[in-house]
């Protein structure tokens, strides 16, 4: 039997540092390694800084996820300083972390998805010429409007944060800006066109009401096959191109979920603690292991560095872990993935490896134990039941958010209170502090601590990491490896379905800030491509 | 028609999503309609692994003229000069960096990290890394002083953190369209047509900061000057002329502007007090002046008593 390693470098839109080195036999993946080769190393300039410098740096960690982690530095330092947040702060906060995501929805879909179906790999199936003729990268009849589309929910993240990305408008005890009557309406008329341009007409084929009774599998494809405007929207094309594809037989993954929950509800975060969190968000976070759900607790966060490019110290929880002293890396081919070989960290839950991102936040919606105020929604519970999880699974889950998000930042527009306050200063003090949220792609947290006025410690944990992270200390891979075990590659010289399956995680490697090992016993036949 | 090689180095991707957000041109409007050649780029080329090899060598032996190399991100230079912390395509990025620098006709550096190394180079700067043809205010950087390009024109900086959109397509269309010649650079090479004015005109708060009025957060009206460190007024960019996401800007929605078209971003290097605060001498006058303004000037008109400090 022929072992053929073969090193993809880069995998591209991904943000361009994701690398990747899978071992195949018979043209089926046996071992998979994610290599993250660019460290940055944000949180060793974070130390002995001004405690607001967080605000400022941390946006600038990732271009495409700015917002989400200003939600965790402001939250961080929220909890150290003991912030009084008005209802209105908690308000436009969650509506910069929900605007930021809804740009994500048709971004993502169109200019890095869907792309990889008008691959030529696909040119035999009888949706092919739909799929060119609607998502080809550019010239694509669907692939311009979702572009353009994804422009307008940052533009209600400018109204009241100035400009997107990067901007610094949450800090703690609330936000910078004071909105006018103006700055509502005219959030709700760029909602409008949102919905108008793409959501709608494009994207569901239907009203985003008529879209939202979907509670099962069953019903979903009812929905399909009710009318042609819903067949024959982009969504419907996307139900049909995957099974006829079989994008829902490969990249099943770890089966075990993480979320963190998000959008603190604007009446029940007004004294922020870290004990509090869970019971405040509207977006509920835990642990699901496939078969059971555990309520989140940080404090079983450690993150592994044996397999990355790290000085080693054991499995720690982010307060208690030294900064990242880097050692010397290698490029993909000179790694050795026995030992070190990443810049990302393998965070893990007590000892349970997981994956991030939207998938895991359908499963955290379907969880019977939800608060009232919390979200309900079973449909991904049904459809992980019948099927399981898959690169369509996890495509669906992320596209399912966009309608959600859309009625969410409407409704919080409206609760804004003008007469109220935006903004009560803290007194700055010292101590360690804990802010987290649900970037598009997933779980991300700040561990804080400030000492003498300056920062201590600043620890990030992102989605990503979780996603794209090596082995553990045992040897658990990290979820893209997983996911990519057991694939089956086609064509060697164009491995599509990699690509394919990093990007259903919509790994965001610029996040990396961290970085990975593996063990290998096999003399292998290695050649280039 | 030009061919555009984009790359990123220590970025954020913040250049290139802020790009995709642009508008009159689109970026499809780009590709489409005014020629522009996308070689590759990392969040949206189709191209993964050996493929991209492939073409990086075709770009440099030629075979694929680059007419613009744009780079994102820093150049990383660590540790010790070897460039290891930031692998591309199997081979340190700087590496690539300084062979594309030498064949393209124009090169662009996106963003503050690119054009002076940004938040990466701010010590400790654990990566040692700096921008294409500065370091901070320091003229030099990776690629050296003296260094040009083949057309003869040294690395155009757009910079910003992230740069506006506009500021990226107007100059990629001004190079397209052939108004090369136009586009007159300023002594950090910023394109003048952009980063003459400053942040201040055009914001909505100039009233405000000729009366004296401070504002604050959570707060309507004043001017954020005074109190939150604001750096409108001593900062070259379009921002208020421009808006941001077609909508507004940070001194428009009462954000302080940070400044960050300047070499020196993040200012003061993060030091304890300089961050959403006015830093003063004797706890009383304004450290820093309007560009424009004396000292004196202004300390006269800090003596004026500001609402609610």
């Amino acid at each position: 039997m022929l072992t053929r390693e073969l090193n993809i470098s880069p995998v591209g839109r991904v943000e361009g540092d994701l690398d990747v080195n899978v071992y195949m036999e018979n043209g089926v993946v046996t071992r998979a390694h994610t290599q993250a080769s660019m460290f940055r190393g944000f949180e060793k300039i974070l130390q002995g800084k001004d405690p607001h410098s967080g605000l400022l740096v941390t946006p600038r960690v990732c271009g495409i996820c700015g917002g989400s982690h200003l939600y965790c530095a402001s939250a961080a330092l929220d909890t150290i300083w003991k912030s009084t947040l008005p209802p209105n702060a908690l308000l436009l906060r969650a509506i910069g972390q929900a605007s930021e995501s809804l740009q994500s929805s048709p971004r993502w879909f169109y200019a890095t998805f869907a792309t990889d179906l008008s691959n030529k790999k696909f040119s035999n199936k009888s949706l092919y010429d739909e799929v060119v003729r609607r998502w080809s990268a550019f010239v694509g009849t669907s692939f311009q409007r979702g572009v353009e589309a994804s422009s307008k929910p940052v533009e209600v993240y400018a109204i009241f944060g100035g400009q997107w990305p990067h901007s610094s408008y949450m800090v703690p005890g609330g936000v910078m800006c004071a909105p006018t009557l103006k700055d509502i309406t005219r959030a709700h008329a760029i909602l409008s066109r949102f919905k108008n341009e793409w959501l709608e007409p494009l994207w569901l084929g239907c009203s985003i009401e008529r879209y939202m009774q979907i509670q099962s599998w069953d019903e979903l494809m009812v929905w399909l096959n009710e009318n042609e405007s819903h067949y024959n929207s982009d969504l419907g094309l996307f139900l049909r191109v995957s099974k006829e594809f079989g994008l829902d037989k490969f990249g099943q993954g770890i089966g075990k979920y993480i979320s963190f929950g998000t959008f603190m509800h604007k009446d029940k975060y007004n004294h922020p603690t870290i004990e509090g969190r869970n019971e405040a968000v509207i977006s509920p976070g835990g642990f699901y292991d496939g078969k059971n759900y555990e309520s989140f607790d940080h404090l079983k966060i450690k993150e592994h560095v044996i397999h990355s490019w790290y000085e080693d110290h054991p499995a720690m929880h982010p307060w208690d872990e030294p900064l990242p002293e880097p050692l010397p890396s290698q490029h993909l081919n000179g790694t050795d993935f026995n030992s070190k070989y990443t810049w990302s960290k393998a965070p893990r839950y007590v000892d349970h490896n997981a994956e991030a991102g939207p998938l895991a936040r359908a499963m955290m919606n379907a969880n019977p134990a939800n608060l009232p105020h919390q979200f309900h929604d079973p449909l991904f519970a049904d459809i992980m039941q019948k099927m399981g999880p898959s690169v369509f699974v996890r495509c669906l889950a992320r596209m399912h958010e966009a309608t959600r998000l859309y009625t969410l930042l409407n409704q919080w527009l409206s609760e804004i209170n003008l007469n109220d306050e935006f903004y009560i200063k803290p007194e700055e003090r010292d101590g360690k502090g804990f802010g987290a949220t649900e970037a598009v792609r997933g779980a991300l947290a700040h561990w804080v601590e400030i000492e003498n006025g300056l920062i201590k410690n600043y620890q990030i944990v992102a989605p990503t990491t979780w996603n794209i992270g090596p082995q553990d200390d045992k040897g658990n891979p990290g979820a893209v490896e997983s996911a990519l075990t057991g694939l089956e590659i086609e064509d060697v010289n164009d491995p599509v379905e990699v690509g394919m399956v990093a990007r259903s995680f919509d790994s965001c490697l610029v996040c990396t800030v961290h970085a990975h090992d593996g063990k290998s016993g096999k003399e292998l036949v290695k050649f280039k491509l | 028609m030009a061919n555009v090689l984009w790359l990123q180095g220590g970025a954020c991707s913040g250049n290139t999503i802020s790009f995709l957000s642009a508008e009159e041109p689109t970026v499809v409007e780009l590709v489409t309609d005014f020629g522009i050649n996308i070689i590759w780029h990392p969040s949206m080329g189709l191209e993964i692994g050996q493929q991209v090899t492939e073409i990086l060598n075709d770009c440099i032996s030629g075979k694929i003229p680059i007419d613009i190399f744009v780079f994102e991100g820093t150049v990383i230079q660590g540790p010790k000069g070897r460039g290891t912390m930031n692998y591309f395509c199997e081979r340190p990025m700087q590496e690539w960096v300084r062979e594309f620098s030498m064949v393209a006709n124009y090169v662009v550096a996106i963003g503050d990290c690119a054009a002076w190394g940004g938040i990466p180079a701010v010590p400790p700067n654990p990566t040692d890394s700096t921008g294409l043809q500065f370091h901070k205010k320091q003229k030099g950087g990776f690629l050296g002083e003296g260094f040009v390009t083949r057309s003869g024109m040294p690395v155009i900086n757009i910079p910003g953190c992230p740069a506006h959109p506009d500021w990226v397509t107007q100059i990629l269309v001004a190079i397209s369209t052939g108004r090369i010649k136009d586009v007159m650079i300023d002594s950090f090479h910023r394109p003048t047509t952009f980063f003459s004015d400053f942040v201040q005109t055009g914001c909505t708060n100039t009233r405000a900061f000729n009366e004296k009025i401070s504002g604050g957060f959570g707060k309507r009206g004043g001017c954020l000057f005074y109190e939150v460190g604001c750096r409108g007024s001593i900062t070259h960019a379009s921002c208020n002329r421009i808006l941001w996401n077609r909508q507004s800007s940070k001194t428009r929605s009462n954000h302080p502007c940070l400044g960050c078209t300047e070499p020196g971003f993040p200012h003061n290097d993060l030091m304890r007090g300089s961050i959403f605060k006015s830093m003063k001498y004797l706890g009383y006058l304004p450290k820093e002046s309007a560009t424009g303004e004396s000292k004196l000037k202004q300390y006269f008109k800090a003596e004026v008593k500001v609402e609610n400090a």
